[in-house]
């Protein structure tokens, strides 16, 4: 991958490769692999993006399909050797702000497929988009946000009290 | 809770610095020691296959009276295992402190020379198959007759006509030649068949990762 790739295309939109990679890892040792996996996709398969969408949006469905399977690979891991689900495993990292850290800690509690939709849904993408990227139909999505906001929330306030 | 998620989202990226990513740094180096593990792993399962069917099918022949089938089978599957051996051991050599691409064109080198020697092996190893095979069940015992013998004794009064070697229908000697002669021609192309139906999926991940470091060092 050149620098030249990196500076121009993943660059400007590692914000959203950060955020959703966080959301799928515990530690930085993880979520610097789930990233630098995220950058090799990206570079490997920029040849097909057809602009049919936005090249965000390609980056967005490109890393929550990567982190979806490596979750996966690392649940099926954790299964076989008997570890600590993943999310009983403390987050190492934190951010300064403590409410963004404990929404941080509540999204990870929730399913995978929940997790990429309510971080699509934070970073104001449409019904539409959001969708797209999930490869559902828009007509749940808005229902299934309300849903998974109301869970946030109570997971939240058990936290504060 | 106070504030709303989407509030907390906003202003807790906006009150942290600027999200700083990851430095990309050996892409492959792990990735490169899975794959040439995972290998080793399937390498060592097939090395102990074959030498549990070797021991299986040398006293299973004796009760089926089948010996000589046993027997050569056995040979042949000692004879697989210690080849598969000798590459193993050089397979541990591959010394994993070099860089991962380094790593990857040592793994694919001795990945080589194992198809190598499978295809110019499999040349001999199928004909031979057949032949104990055939022979064995031919000098086998069914009810305290000889296979072989029946047989030929069934096709003479079938076709008392045919040409016969040495007492053998000339026939079945040019379909057994066929055969064998079929078999050693295709040997190599079977025996890279057989291999690619237990490591193709890996081998096939192999030459990928050698193909995107290649570009990622051009």
């Amino acid at each position: 991958m050149s620098s030249d790739f990196y500076t121009t295309f993943i660059l400007p939109y590692s914000g959203i490769i950060i955020k959703i990679c966080r959301a799928y890892t515990n530690t930085q040792e993880d979520f610097e692999d789930y990233y630098q996996e995220v950058c090799l996709h990206i570079w490997r398969s920029h040849a097909s993006f057809r602009e049919q969408s936005e090249w965000s949006t390609w980056v967005y469905r490109i890393s929550l399909n990567v982190c979806l399977t490596l979750l996966k690979k690392k649940k099926k891991h954790n299964f076989v050797s008997n570890s600590l689900p993943e999310e009983a495993i403390e987050d190492s990292r934190s951010f300064v702000d403590e409410s963004l850290n404990q929404l941080y800690q509540a999204i990870r509690q929730l399913s995978d497929v929940d997790r990429a939709v309510i971080m699509l849904y934070l970073e104001e993408k449409s019904y539409q988009e959001i969708a797209e990227i999930i490869g559902t139909n828009p007509n749940n999505i808005g229902v299934r946000i309300k849903r998974i906001k109301e869970r946030l929330k109570k997971l939240l306030d058990e936290k504060v009290n | 809770m106070k504030k709303s998620i989407e509030t907390i989202w906003k202003e807790g990226f906006l009150k942290n610095d600027p999200l700083v990513a990851p430095k990309l740094n050996n892409l492959y180096s792990q990735k490169s020691i899975d794959i040439v593990d995972k290998f080793r792993r399937m390498y060592k399962i097939n090395r102990v296959a074959i030498l549990a069917f070797a021991f299986i099918i040398l006293p299973l022949s004796f009760l089926v009276k089948i010996p000589y089938m046993g027997i050569g089978m056995f040979v042949l599957f000692n004879i697989l295992a210690a080849i598969a051996q000798k590459f193993s051991r050089s397979l541990n050599k591959l010394d994993k402190t070099e860089s991962s691409y380094q790593y990857l064109i040592s793994f694919d080198n001795w990945v080589k020379e194992m198809v190598s020697t499978n295809t110019k092996l499999s040349r001999f190893l199928y004909p031979y198959v057949f032949i104990t095979m055939t022979g064995g069940f031919w000098f086998g015992s069914i009810g305290g007759d000889i296979p072989g013998n029946t047989f030929l004794n069934h096709f003479i009064e079938r076709f008392p006509d045919s040409y016969l070697v040495l007492g053998f229908p000339l026939i079945l000697l040019v379909v057994a030649f066929t055969i064998i002669s079929l078999l050693a021609y295709f040997g190599g192309q079977i025996g890279n068949f057989d291999l690619n139906l237990v490591y193709g999926r890996i081998l096939k991940k192999l030459d990928e990762m050698l193909a995107d470091m290649d570009e990622l060092t051009a």
